[in-house]
């Protein structure tokens, strides 16, 4: 396998792959650039990829000044809000649908599959009046109890339950362990890897949604920072300086890119998953 | 407190265990998705003001189904065969190839009646126009679909062809592969305002770095967003290269199930590198390729960030799409009850996708 052919594969390949990357790190190496020099020229040194003349001030600005740290805040509050939210409703009734016997389950499990057609844009304008009667926009709970409504998490934690074998439960059952226990005790421990899979398909859609944020946060206080971003660069090259614009830019792709690097695995299934619904 | 709760939870019968993990998701779900469907719907069917019912909720009609005449119809509208001759013609022929293709087995019977649903869509809508005197109620609606379509029907392909490809080069496990794949699929998880950011910058003609480069080769730099030639491609240029990453993915999934002892005997046909893609790789991969592809025409119909972040539909509607268009006549002109009625609009088309999404899953399970 290892022959001339593989090794001229990998350099052919190359090719594209550093041309994928070029706008990421364009990215990167314009939020270390002076904004003063970005405002004549964006191609000082290699086309502007390599950043001589090299600043932190941009992100120093960033954290001394500006909403950016406050939306970064909203957004983990957000993200991990709606993480907990979804992992704890659907491995309930995950397991509930897997492994319970009661009547109507059939119906239920069929009523909740009718939703994963329902796209987020079919429900947006509704979804804005109910919470604007309710005088529940600008919130952190207007931002994350509509995605929990997504049944997909749901479907993902049903299809792990239906996997376990049903020795360990009904040794339980045995004991006399009651069904909530056994969810608790012997279900969760072993679901952690859907649990995972699923924890991260909800932090990434949080952290990136746009519609909806856009939609129920009007004050800047609110703004995630997928939504705070989008404020700002309108206007980039007059009030922030394009370098303060990419610095929170890479602020804002840190924790996703992050969790990527290292849960490569977890995000590439989360979001084969999630497909459509992610 | 725990020794307290122990014996009342376990005096609970399976079928109330089943209520008390159930509900919380179940009440949700029932307040924040079903609930807004129909109403949804509700307020398709009234003449509803955001503004005016805001300050008085009594402020809405019901006009029954005015709103969808509104918005996809117009005055002396008529039907024929020929009013759109080439795009008509051209569509019966792609109806036609894909069933005769479907029937030889060449592509799923899905992907067949997939192509042929499309194509006959086309047939029809495209025969619609105003007669003498007459026009469309709402000029911009229909043009805005086209547009949705345009760059579904673009981006798609795009997406599934790179993907495909670069899948089957990277096929391999090996360090410097796995690095690749990982090159390749970082964009994906960068969001919508990240990616329209770099992009807007990448496409500017005064600091961006596309022009940069057609500078150094001394040509002329493209104004790429507010030209109506070229902002639909940068749009789906920006698309194609935020969201290659999954459908890569998706096809090294499924081209890990491809047995490896079909690639050993195909190479002692001769059957390597390219003749092994087309005669082995391709045909096993034809019900995955047929889920990608309907999962990316979900995830593309419905456009927005890009658009409206990027080119804010312009310039004269080009990239106008149906998501934003809807946003727009909700949330600009308050016109709810429109809005809403395009959001059902939209369901039917999504939902029709999203149960041939279902019903391929279960022909791959079974």
């Amino acid at each position: 396998m290892m022959n001339r052919g593989y090794y001229a594969l990998i350099m052919v390949l190359a090719v594209p792959a550093f041309v994928w990357m070029v706008p990421t790190v364009w990215m990167l190496s314009l939020s270390f650039q002076p904004n003063d020099v970005l405002a004549r020229t964006t191609s000082t040194t290699a086309l502007g990829l390599i950043p001589i003349p090299f600043t932190l001030d941009n992100f120093t600005a960033l954290f001394a000044f500006g909403s950016t740290p406050m939306w970064f805040l909203n957004s983990i509050i957000v993200a991990l809000g709606m993480t907990f939210g979804v992992l704890a409703v659907s491995s309930t009734a995950g397991y509930a649908l897997a492994r319970l016997h009661f009547p109507f389950k059939k119906t239920v499990i069929a009523v909740c599959l009718l939703g994963l057609m329902i796209p987020e844009q079919a429900v947006f304008i509704p979804l804005y009046t109910m919470f604007a009667d309710l005088g529940w926009h600008n919130s952190y709970h207007a931002l994350i109890l509509p995605r929990m409504a997504v049944p997909v998490g749901v479907f993902l934690m049903m299809q792990f339950f239906k996997g376990i074998s049903d020795d360990i439960e009904e040794a339980a059952r045995l004991e006399g362990v009651g069904w909530l226990q056994i969810y608790w005790y012997v279900m969760l421990p072993l679901a952690r890897p859907a649990m995972m899979t699923l924890a991260i398909l909800t932090f990434l859609y949080a952290w990136n949604d746009y519609l909806w944020p856009l939609v129920s946060a009007q004050k800047p206080e609110y703004f995630t920072i997928t939504l705070g971003l989008a404020s700002i660069q309108s206007n980039f090259a007059q009030s922030e300086g394009l370098g303060r614009v990419m610095a929170s830019g890479v602020i804002a792709s840190l924790p996703v890119v992050g969790l990527f690097l290292i849960f490569q695995r977890y995000v590439v299934r989360a979001m084969s998953v999630g497909g459509s619904k992610g | 407190m725990q020794h307290a709760q122990k014996p009342t939870m376990k005096r609970l019968t399976q079928r109330q265990a089943a209520a008390v993990l159930l509900a919380p998701f179940l009440v949700i779900y029932a307040v924040f998705l079903i609930y807004p469907f129909f109403r949804g719907i509700w307020i398709s069917l009234h003449d509803w003001n955001l503004l005016a019912v805001a300050f008085n909720p009594d402020a809405k009609e019901f006009i029954g189904l005015k709103n969808y005449n509104r918005v996809m119809w117009g005055k002396n509208i008529t039907w024929s065969l020929f009013h759109n001759p080439l795009w008509q013609t051209g569509a019966s022929c792609c109806a036609a190839l894909a069933i005769w293709a479907g029937a030889t087995h060449r592509i799923t019977k899905t992907m067949a009646a997939l192509i042929a649903i499309v194509a006959a869509g086309v047939v029809v809508a495209m025969g619609f126009y105003p007669e003498e005197g007459g026009r469309w109620y709402d000029r911009r609606f229909w043009p805005t679909v086209g547009n949705t379509i345009l760059f579904v029907g673009i981006t798609v392909p795009a997406v599934t062809g790179i993907a495909l490809v670069l899948a089957a080069a990277l096929n391999r496990e090996t360090r410097a592969m796995a690095v690749l794949r990982t090159l390749f699929f970082l964009s994906n998880v960068l969001s919508v305002t990240v990616v329209t950011l770099i992009w807007q910058i990448m496409f500017s003609p005064r600091q961006g770095l596309i022009a940069n480069v057609t500078d150094l080769l001394g040509g002329s730099p493209i104004i790429w967003l507010t030209d109506t030639q070229f902002a639909m491609a940068a749009i789906v240029i920006t698309t194609v290269w935020w969201s290659i990453g999954i459908a890569m993915m998706l096809f090294l999934a499924g081209m890990q199930d491809i047995s490896t002892d079909l690639y050993e005997a195909g190479a002692l046909d001769n059957a390597t590198g390219l003749k092994a893609f087309w005669y082995i790789t391709l045909p096993n991969l034809k019900r995955t390729i047929t889920l990608v592809v309907v999962l990316q025409i979900i995830l593309h119909f419905q456009v927005f960030g890009q658009v409206h972040l990027m080119t804010n539909g312009g310039p004269n509607d080009t990239t106008q799409v149906l998501v934003r268009y809807i946003y727009q006549t909700a949330f600009r002109d308050s016109e709810l009850g429109r809005a809403a009625a395009m959001a059902v609009f939209l369901f039917v088309i999504m939902g029709g996708f999203s149960a041939l999404q279902f019903l391929l899953g279960r022909e791959e399970a079974a």
